[in-house]
């Protein structure tokens, strides 16, 4: 009777306080259109559009769920709507032009300030900025380990990582790469990182703890101007979004040697990967679509026409 | 050599104020100078680089600074013409010199050791216009390096940085002075350089550059910086060369002199 009480009690917290069920559903920028494209996770077709604001660009879903949130560069403001119902619950200023961020297991928005050279954590809820880190010029992508300890910012134009310790918000590393960096992620330990070159060509693996550069390959195509970039759930391969070579790229995660490259659309820049690693989409700037790349074969299952210049990709899964 | 030490004469000192962070204490001042028109745009763009510099320096514990004394700086900017850039690579047969201004061909067919034309040549510029109008016969558009309504490839942004901080429209020769000091520094913070000679030859062979022009910019053995080039019309950008569909929009040897004459 007891361990029955506690059962329903745990599965009423889960479900009702800390995860919200999710929709299942993809939502895709258009930073020409200014929406949201709302594709079923099922059916792969585009089941509504919201209208989110000027310029969306980066975009993150809060840890439990709850809430899905958009960088509106042109009115430098981050909206925040229901996955579920689609309604857009609010919006709160941020600094100039904002583009992408990431959301910290704390709840926080870590942001990059392209315009003042500077990243800015966010909470999202009353819309504080709870610290300003000062960057190199042009910061743009965010990742943040798995256990919440360091944060990755690139700066492209100063051509560097600046590796961030949270919750002091002091920079422990700033590592030179190759030309404008564009996006990094973690790996699942969260004591190697990986990260994009988009003018130098180049993908970059990085021990964490000494801040070094421990391998680093050049994609050797010209239009091969890498920017998102995402680790297998085996952690074993790595996803990189080609930008012009119209590819997405799978590399070994450990000698990142190319194995295969995936055609997709036109101008492909964001990724998002689904909980389970089975599926990853992609944003086809150009093409103005989305590819849904089945892991298992690496192949493109299924394409769905979205907004015009699709930017960012995130999953309530 | 008269007018070139009434230049040095001339010279400003301006110092940027620099701000240490991060792990580094030690700061290696590297010295920069200037030889030419401080009211000119060019000016501009070395000053908007060497600030833009010291932003990545703070994290390297490199600080740049603009000097009078061109024999104690490892690099002179000039907005100097042809005849006098070649006195200055005469001159100065050890520091790297920085033609931000003079679009010769000539200066590109003797092919200085030390001189990097940024600013591209006049046949490069009659080049790209060629190939424009073959696709577009009726256009007038000119050729140039750069344009204050370019957006593209955070080219925005650096438009935007430039007005911020000059109240100006950042025109080509404000861009070569702020290329110049941005591949400068980008190859100086990578490499420790312990003389002149290996940074040069580090330039002219290695360099990977991002121009913000959306492809990453390196030298020709006649000092020129391969660059695409931007079409001008009525005060819009009306395309880019190389011209995609006359030659491969990859192909920056399709414009203007490709080698030094053998």
């Amino acid at each position: 009777m007891k361990l029955t009480n506690t059962a329903i009690l745990l599965a009423v917290f889960f479900t009702q306080t800390v995860f919200a069920q999710s929709t299942g559903r993809v939502f895709v920028t258009n930073e020409r259109s200014n929406t949201v494209s709302v594709i079923n996770g099922t059916t792969h077709q585009v089941e509504a559009t919201i209208d989110i604001g000027e310029r969306p660009r980066g975009i993150g879903i809060s840890p439990d769920g709850s809430e899905v949130y958009v960088a509106i560069s042109n009115e430098n403001k981050i909206a925040v709507f229901d996955p579920k119902s689609l309604k857009v619950l609010r919006k709160f200023n941020v600094g100039e032009d904002p583009e992408a961020f990431a959301v910290h297991p704390n709840g926080n928005i870590y942001i990059s300030n392209e315009a003042s050279a500077k990243a800015a954590v966010i909470n999202p809820r009353n819309g504080v900025i709870v610290a300003e880190i000062p960057v190199g010029l042009e910061p743009e992508g965010v990742a943040i380990s798995p256990d919440g300890k360091r944060v990755i910012i690139t700066s492209e134009s100063t051509n560097m990582l600046h590796i961030v310790a949270v919750p002091e918000h002091k920079i422990i590393h700033n590592i030179l790469v190759g030309a404008r960096p564009r996006a990094a992620t973690f790996n699942h330990d969260g004591k190697f990182s990986y990260a994009t070159a988009e003018i130098g060509g180049e993908v970059i693996k990085v021990n964490m703890k000494t801040g070094q550069i421990v391998k680093r390959i050049s994609l050797g195509d010209d239009k091969a101007k890498p920017k998102d970039i995402l680790l297998s759930k085996d952690g074993k391969k790595l996803y990189v979004a080609g930008g012009r070579l119209n590819q997405v790229m799978v590399l070994d995660s450990e000698s990142l040697e190319l194995i295969k490259g995936i055609p997709v659309g036109k101008r492909v820049w964001g990724l998002a990967m689904s909980k389970d690693g089975k599926r990853i989409y992609s944003s086809n700037g150009v093409s103005s679509d989305v590819s849904i790349i089945d892991t298992v074969n690496n192949i493109v299952i299924a394409t769905t026409k979205v907004g015009e210049f699709p930017w960012g990709i995130v999953i309530d899964d | 050599m008269l007018e070139i030490r009434q230049f040095y004469i001339l010279a400003l000192l301006i110092s940027f104020t620099f701000s240490a962070s991060g792990a580094t204490n030690q700061t290696n001042e590297i010295k920069l100078s200037f030889i030419g028109n401080y009211d000119s745009q060019a000016f501009l763009g070395v000053k908007q680089g060497i600030d833009e510099a010291n932003i990545q320096g703070q994290f390297l514990g490199q600080s740049y600074v603009l000097i009078t004394s061109p024999k104690s700086s490892i690099a002179i900017f000039t907005t100097l013409d042809a005849k006098h850039i070649a006195q200055l690579s005469r001159t100065y047969p050890n520091k790297l010199i920085f033609n931000l201004v003079a679009e010769d061909n000539d200066l590109r067919f003797q092919c200085f050791d030390n001189v990097l034309h940024i600013i591209p040549s006049r046949a490069m510029i009659k080049d790209a216009e060629n190939q424009w109008q073959k696709k577009n016969p009726n256009s007038a558009a000119k050729a140039q390096a750069w344009h204050h309504t370019f957006v593209k490839y955070a080219a925005g942004q650096l438009n935007t940085r430039f007005t911020q901080s000059y109240k100006n429209k950042m025109t080509d020769t404000a861009w070569a002075g702020w290329a110049s000091v941005k591949l400068l520094s980008d190859s100086i913070a990578r490499n420790q350089f312990n003389d002149n000679t290996s940074l040069l030859q580090f330039i002219k062979t290695e360099l990977v550059f991002d121009g913000q022009k959306g492809i990453s910019l390196n030298f020709r053995d006649t000092g020129q910086l391969r660059q695409p080039l931007l079409l001008i019309e009525n005060e819009n950008i009306a395309g880019e060369a190389p011209v995609l569909g006359i030659v491969d929009s990859g192909d920056l040897d399709s414009l203007g002199l490709r080698q030094c004459p053998k």
